[in-house]
């Protein structure tokens, strides 16, 4: 008898219409509206920075994939396009042109292929990029603020850069430094005041002290005079590139839960984190914080949707997202409150990718049925 | 209605059993030569008793059982013996059948039929589920007097009738349900007896409400169940319905609780009432790729090539040929494969409806690990095997999988996921993780 002969393979022979292609280029376009409004804010400049890095992103992952003889497809699969996309969302908009190619470069190249390319990358691509420019370009990287709408209303915008009268701004202490900054760099300098009226306190120059003291909320009041929830939420302030927008940054948030993309845990831990601890530490005192304006001003919306989420080099154990949320939550707050930076989202979320596999192992779920042998 | 119960993880593949769900079953005619596999069941085969030359009647015994997990395999047809050969499985590569000349279908009555079974000891009704060659029909093919026999320290308070049929497409128990109700609950009450147990609940998905409704009618206590995959599965059939975890590594019956088949079941009525062996099973033969779906009631031994003849053959490209359901049937490289105790259907999948996606690295997404119905790490287990890391592979509750190839079925990466896992189970069993 004359049998017709099919096609061996593993069961399950059908499967979901979802593919790792798919979830990138939902993710490609969750953070599109929040490139309108940095075009919208910073400038066509903008555009230009976020398109040479996706470019130099998708060319240097191509250029590896050849050199390493392995197959080039995995160059158009829309991951370099979204750490391209990240790499230039973490950097101020005022920045030269070669920084974010360089920046981007090094991430796909020694970020990510040379791990092995598309999920054996240790650390999220971007943010180790973001890393590298800072550690190799640092005036360039904390300089390059730009005023929003600066570029279509000139010197006489009616926003200063920081969100703060420019009077306040003259007599900071090392003002140069923070020529166009950020609300978190100026809050940060207040709690530089904070810190030199209470070293002035102990030396006994109560008058100093209660100058600089002055000043400090002065700044402080000043900063939430500008950088209003309203103007927090559409971008209008200065930041990176990507940073700013939160509403829609949301909006490319909500679109990737209904897709099923993201993983709600991260993001909400990690959040949820900051804005507890922005409200216990992040005032003058203790428990006078304000969760909305850390959460709102800084870049935590992006990292926290698009970074602390990063499928890759995140723990997949329910619980252990939990833990790399709070745990870079934590980070976060630390660096901001007390470290050197006013910023502390990239590297708290660069720190708890070093330790994903280790929470991985210790958080592996109960096996159904598991009974603990004592008992 | 009651809200219908479910289980932690699964997903939803689509069900598609609309393709032959509305088909009444068809018995068809043993076809001239019959290939009887001497293991149909899970453990060993049984030992051919009848050589060449040898005339058989329906229902007399071919092989005898050879072991505990074991059982007797009985004849299909009367006709002659022309030989025992090796010959193409639809779960395993090859196995001796014994090949059958056909003369009839009539008569050949073995075995007494028994008017009323509470006239028996539960021993004498689970020696005559052993002499039926009853295994279990849901795909598993444990020899069912096994489960039918508990060690003594096992208290059993639960008979759990499983007529949940989660695999996508197959449409074989809904028709049971629907056409042969009164056999499935007689089996129901026969097993309820031999088990002496009071609770006997018959669990079955929301989306075959025509065989809820008939169950109720008839007076049974319906569980209905959430449509998702693998509803089916033992442990998550129990988990709904009693909230009991089956322990790792451990069996339904250290929890009070025994679980059969609705196919088991009314096999079970028909070797009490009728003194009928396990010779024949209802099979669905559906897929894009067959021309007109069916399920059919049809003897073992009939070829997979006569039952897609019987449905109009195949109409156009077919990418897959499997038995069973697509979720954890087994791929066919020939439709020369016997029908055994354990086919539950027959799927002709066109390209379209097979998955075409090449594998690519695993991108951490954690889906696996969100629907694993056993709460495993699909992902971890499948990058230890990848790497010979058994010991890891081990770790992660390599063992523990049951194959239901959810993890796989979700896999974004495509990942072959459950075939690293067997690897992994492999290994693991045959003692490659020590030393290591």
């Amino acid at each position: 008898m004359e049998h017709k002969r099919f096609e061996l393979a593993m069961s399950p022979h059908v499967g979901t219409q979802q593919s790792t292609r798919k979830i990138m280029f939902d993710v490609v376009i969750a953070l599109l509206p929040a490139l309108a409004a940095a075009t919208w804010f910073f400038g066509p400049g903008a555009l230009l920075i976020v398109a040479l890095s996706v470019a130099t992103a998708v060319l240097a992952e191509y250029l590896c994939l050849k050199f390493m003889k392995r197959p080039v497809s995995f160059a158009f699969d829309g991951s370099a396009i979204v750490t391209g996309i990240l790499l230039a969302y973490n950097v101020p908009p005022g920045v030269p042109w070669w920084l974010p190619v360089l920046g981007s470069a090094f991430a796909i190249v020694v970020g990510k292929q040379a791990f092995g390319g598309l999920g054996h990358n240790i650390v999220n691509p971007a943010l180790l990029g973001r890393a590298f420019l800072m550690a190799s370009f640092p005036i360039l990287m904390t300089a390059g603020w730009t005023a929003p709408e600066e570029w279509r209303n000139g010197q006489d915008n009616p926003w200063e850069t920081n969100g703060i009268v420019q009077e306040e701004l003259l007599e900071m202490p090392n003002a140069d430094a923070i020529s166009g900054a950020t609300p978190l760099n100026v809050l940060k300098q207040s709690f530089d005041l904070d810190k030199s009226a209470a070293l002035a306190d102990e030396e006994g120059n109560h008058a100093e002290a209660a100058e600089l003291g002055a000043r400090a909320s002065g700044i402080r009041h000043a900063l939430s005079q500008k950088s209003t929830y309203l103007n927090l939420l559409v971008g209008r302030r200065g930041g990176c590139i990507g940073e700013t927008s939160v509403l829609l940054l949301l909006a490319g948030a909500l679109f990737l839960i209904i897709r099923g993309v993201l993983e709600i845990r991260l993001p909400l831990s990690y959040l949820g984190t900051v804005a507890l601890f922005a409200w216990v530490f992040g005032g003058s005192g203790w428990f006078n914080g304000d969760p909305l304006f850390h959460v709102l001003a800084g870049g935590v919306i992006l990292g926290g949707f698009f970074m602390v989420s990063d499928m890759v080099t995140t723990p997949v154990t329910p619980k252990g997202r939990i833990i790399f949320g709070v745990g870079a939550g934590l980070l976060t707050m630390v660096i901001r409150r007390w470290g050197g930076y006013p910023e502390g989202c990239s590297y708290s979320i660069l720190l708890m990718n070093l330790i994903t596999p280790l929470i991985d192992r210790f958080t592996r779920p109960k096996i159904f049925g598991e009974v603990k042998e004592n008992d | 209605m009651t809200r219908a119960r479910t289980f932690r993880g699964g997903t939803h593949p689509p069900g598609n059993k609309g393709l032959s769900s509305g088909k009444p079953i068809r018995k068809i005619p043993a076809p001239d030569i019959v290939r009887i596999p001497l293991c149909q069941h899970l453990g060993a085969p049984s030992k051919s008793v009848v050589k060449k030359g040898d005339t058989v009647i329906r229902g007399q015994e071919i092989g005898a059982q050879n072991g505990f997990i074991s059982l007797p395999t009985h004849s299909s047809v009367n006709g002659t013996v022309t030989g025992i050969e090796d010959y193409p499985m639809p779960h395993r590569r090859s196995g001796p059948v014994v090949v059958i000349e056909t003369e009839s279908e009539e008569g050949g009555q073995i075995f007494e039929k028994w008017d009323d079974f509470h006239d028996h000891s539960p021993a004498e009704i689970i020696e005559r589920v052993k002499q039926a060659g009853i295994s279990g029909m849901g795909g598993a093919c444990f020899p069912t007097y096994v489960k039918l026999s508990p060690p003594p320290d096992k208290k059993i308070d639960t008979l759990l009738i499983n007529g949940v049929e989660c695999e996508p497409y197959l449409t074989a128990d809904d028709r049971l349900m629907l056409e042969r109700p009164d056999d499935i609950i007689l089996g129901m009450e026969i097993l309820a007896y031999t088990l002496g147990v009071q609770r006997c609940v018959i669990g079955i998905e929301v989306n075959k409400p025509n065989a809820i409704d008939v169950m109720k009618k008839k007076g049974v206590t319906v569980l209905p169940l959430k449509v998702k995959y693998p509803q089916g599965a033992e442990k998550q059939l129990i988990d709904a319905a009693t909230g009991r975890e089956v322990p790792a590594g451990g069996l339904p019956l250290d929890i009070g609780v025994v679980v059969q088949n609705v196919a088991t079941a009314a096999a079970v009525a028909g070797a009490v009432r009728d003194g009928e062996p396990s010779i024949r099973r209802i099979i669905t033969v559906t897929g894009k790729g067959v021309s007109s779906p069916c399920n059919y009631d049809a003897c073992v031994g009939t070829l997979f090539t006569d039952l897609i003849e019987e449905s109009g053959g195949y109409s156009g490209d077919v990418e897959r040929l499997i038995s069973g359901g697509p979720m954890m049937g087994i791929a066919l490289y020939t439709d020369g494969v016997p029908v055994t105790k354990g086919t539950s259907g027959v799927l002709a999948l066109s390209p379209q409806e097979v998955r075409d996606i090449a594998e690519g690295p695993c991108i951490r997404c954690g889906k696996c690990v969100d629907i694993c119905p056993l709460k495993l790490v699909p992902s971890m287990i499948a990058t230890a095997a990848e790497n010979d890391r058994w010991e890891m592979a081990k770790e992660y509750g390599a063992l523990n999988c049951m194959a239901c190839g959810t993890c796989s079925y979700v896999c974004p990466a495509g990942r072959y996921l459950v075939h690293y896992i067997k690897k992994a189970q492999d290994a693991i069993r045959s003692g490659q993780g020590e030393g290591a």
